[in-house]
């Protein structure tokens, strides 16, 4: 899985690329082109290098801008170096292409023989980043030069001269073909440092934090920077979130609408493939663990261009999560809110036969959230919900675990806070459990 | 020379064609070549697929530019890589047009080169940006064909207007139709409160939408649909109309005329500055105006000077 594949999930893991300062185009494409790791080793690893960055940002700053502002200069030149490796004669546009990522590589300390790239391409040992066939290169290229100055309408000089220029560049580029390699290597190397400053910066930028690998996920105060950047836009603060989770144990998320069940499940995969691509990610603590397969289902609009009714997008969702789970790996599962379209019978059977579907699986991690009553056998848990005393106008959005499964009656609560009709309420009241009790 | 002085004045000059052929380019090459280079250095580059060595339209013989020692240019790979005097490569930009990268040189010898720089006015923007570390005192830009973006003042600070037989055969209508376009470049700058209603050429215009409102912001293109509703809307209440420059304004002469005949005005949030209006009165198809007639009734028309520049070859 590529980056590029991961960056529209609705999760909304694209505010946070789109916030990297990147300074070239190049390290954008190679960002994209990015496989997701699944190797907590590997992780751990690019950690510990982002890491340095981290500290390199927090106590050089100007070394940071400095590098910054060379990084401006990064190009894209794979297809320059492909064909100087596959034997080609090279032009003036791609020498001056491999002097400027040579001069850039040696200005920042990346890549060994770098100087004799340089001193190919700088015969006169100007130091200057500019390019073109030297006179210096051969006497004769010199002299064909003057002579065709004094006499520009003798066709044969120019033939001469135009002969001497194609021995020089063949002459120049099998000098530099033996470096074809190591010149890819410094231009990825490059790339990676852009992407790491830009990673580091974010870092401090939004308050991320460098995550752990352990045996089962454990995140603290957790929170989601779209929209936290929206709420503090509004003179709002976000209220972050703990959350933890074993593989083989499935977790429910219970709670009234607009309690930020979402907008947790949200949170949780964009935190999980921020790890997987080595980011930091928005929480005060976070120990994580690698999953071969992330899968994300919750409606979103593709569905409507797709002509599929939102339930049936889902219901397809899931099938091939399910297919998923069936062919084994590491699986995490994110469903939110499945069946809630369908009318609350059918929609409780549904979650409760995934539940079921799904048990006994000791590879896959599955969080689901839900505002139907579910009894199962993992953890479940629930939004703190409505600050009593407030009418209904303030939320405690943390998550809480609980024994009960039963979803809360937040509804008759809220309205009687509001001094709504009380014979009306206290009826509902009575129907309610009228209702339970008949069950 | 008539004009060179005035833009040596300013960083940026673009050189407009109102039509093909209407000697842009022999403009371009004549401003170049009375350029004092010893104190200044100057850029040249064009916009979009311009520069070809036959026009593509009508196959006639299209002059090259020619640079001098010391200047910069830029130009695609594609024409880089083509006949050109001994250059000093200084950049290759990240952004592709249809013939390849934009390649920025610096002529290390008198010669000609075919220009055919970034595709569009944000990209050339862009690129202004990305040279200014390289010293450059004045860009040159070549407009071409219904590019007119190029001489918006957001882009370059003034322009040269090169207009000519082959914009229009008749004398008097080529002197109606470029003194419309240099009355449109003349628009004053916009000085008063902040409007109070916007429209776009999008917006659903109801008669009495506009009422009331004595200034309106224009945003986008001023088009015939837009100005006959403002027209309209003239009774006895004043309107101004203010867009964003000259090159937004694609309206009808004839439309444009009722409406100021009715009291309406227009004005514009950035002004432009022409320096220089230059004819070309030969036209591809063989039709040769009297340079002299034309130059003398355009000038009475617009009342600035008018320049045939290959007829006199004016003093250095």
């Amino acid at each position: 899985m590529k980056f590029r594949e991961i960056i529209e999930s609705p999760c909304g893991v694209r505010y946070l690329f789109d916030e990297l300062r990147l300074q070239s185009g190049f390290a954008r494409k190679v960002l994209l082109d990015r496989e997701m790791m699944t190797d907590a080793g590997q992780i751990d690893a690019a950690y510990a290098s982002l890491r340095e960055f981290v500290s390199l940002v927090e106590k050089d700053r100007r070394r940071v801008e400095d590098i910054r502002f060379r990084l401006q200069g990064l190009r894209d030149i794979s297809g320059t170096l492909a064909s100087l490796k596959d034997g080609a004669v090279l032009d003036e546009v791609e020498f001056f292409e491999i002097k400027h990522l040579a001069m850039l590589a040696e200005s920042l300390g990346q890549g060994r023989d770098m100087d004799r790239v340089i001193s190919i391409l700088d015969p006169d040992g100007l130091k200057i980043g500019t390019f073109y066939l030297y006179d210096s290169y051969s006497g004769d290229l010199r002299r064909l030069r003057d002579a065709v100055e004094q006499d520009p309408e003798d066709e044969q000089l120019h033939e001469q001269l135009l002969n001497e220029e194609d021995r020089i560049k063949k002459e120049i580029s099998s000098l530099l073909r033996p470096y074809a390699a190591v010149l890819q290597e410094v231009l990825m190397a490059l790339a990676g440092l852009d992407i790491s400053i830009a990673q580091a910066l974010e870092i401090k930028d939004m308050d991320l934090t460098l995550p752990s690998s352990g045996q089962r996920t454990d995140i603290r105060g957790m929170f989601h920077p779209e929209v936290q950047a929206s709420l503090r836009s509004r003179g709002l603060a976000f209220q972050p979130v703990d959350f933890d989770f074993d593989r083989g144990v499935p977790a429910t998320v219970i709670g009234a609408n607009m309690g930020g069940k979402t907008v947790a499940l949200k949170t949780l995969c964009m935190v999980q493939y921020l790890y997987q691509f080595g980011f930091g990610v928005p929480a005060a603590t976070a120990t994580l663990v690698p999953f071969d397969d992330i899968r994300f289902c919750i409606g979103d609009e593709q569905d409507a261009r797709a002509g599929l009714s939102s339930f049936a997008a889902e219901m397809q969702r899931i099938d091939r999560a399910i297919v998923a789970v069936e062919q084994g790996g590491r699986v995490l599962l994110l469903v939110d809110e499945p069946a809630r379209t369908t009318n609350p019978v059918e929609g409780t059977a549904l979650v409760a036969a995934l539940l079921q579907r799904l048990a006994g699986k000791s590879e896959l991690a599955l969080v689901l959230t839900t505002h139907y009553t579910v009894a199962h056998e993992g953890q479940c848990w629930r939004v703190q919900g409505l600050v009593p005393g407030t009418k209904g106008r303030s939320m405690d959005y943390r998550l809480v675990k609980t024994a009960s499964h039963e979803v809360p009656h937040e509804a008759l609560n809220i309205a009687r806070e509001l001094g709504i009709d009380a014979r009306w309420i206290e009826l509902a009241d009575t129907l309610m459990k009228q209702q339970y009790e008949s069950e | 020379m008539p004009f060179t002085g005035e833009i040596l004045k300013h960083r940026s000059v673009s050189i407009v064609g109102l039509s093909k052929n209407a000697g842009k380019t022999e403009c371009l090459n004549y401003i170049i070549q009375r350029l004092p280079l010893d104190y200044f250095n100057v850029a040249v580059t064009s916009i979009g697929i311009d520069g070809e060595t036959t026009d593509q339209v009508t196959g006639t013989a299209k002059p090259e530019i020619t640079v001098r020692e010391g200047m910069f240019y830029a130009t695609s790979e594609k024409h880089f890589r083509q006949k050109r005097p001994l250059s000093e490569l200084y950049d290759v930009s990240e952004e592709d047009t249809a013939l390849g990268r934009v390649v920025t040189a610096k002529a290390l010898q008198e010669g000609k080169v075919l220009l055919s720089g970034p595709s569009s006015a944000t990209a050339l923007k862009r690129w202004m940006q990305s040279v200014e570390g390289f010293g450059i005192d004045l860009i040159l830009i070549d407009g071409a064909l219904s590019r007119l973006s190029t001489a918006s003042p957001a882009v370059s600070e003034a322009m040269v207007l090169s207009t000519g037989a082959a914009y229009s055969a008749n004398i008097r209508e080529l002197v109606n139709k470029t003194a419309f376009v240099v009355e449109l470049i003349g628009l004053p700058s916009y000085v008063g409160p902040e409007p109070r209603l916007r429209v776009s050429s999008f917006s659903a215009l109801d008669a009495g939408m506009l009422k009331g409102h004595p200034v309106v912001e224009v945003e986008g293109a001023l088009t015939d649909r837009l100005l006959t509703a403002a027209k309209n809307a003239l009774g006895e209440d004043e309107l101004e109309l203010v867009v964003g420059d000259f090159t937004k304004v694609f309206c009808s002469q004839d439309l444009y005329r009722a409406f100021l005949r009715r009291g309406g005005r227009i004005s514009v949030r950035m002004k432009s500055h022409l320096l220089a209006v230059c004819v070309n009165p030969v036209a591809p198809n063989g039709i040769v105006l009297d340079s002299d007639i034309l130059c003398r009734e355009l000038s009475a028309k617009i009342g600035l000077p008018v320049y045939d520049i290959v007829k006199n070859d004016y003093e250095v």
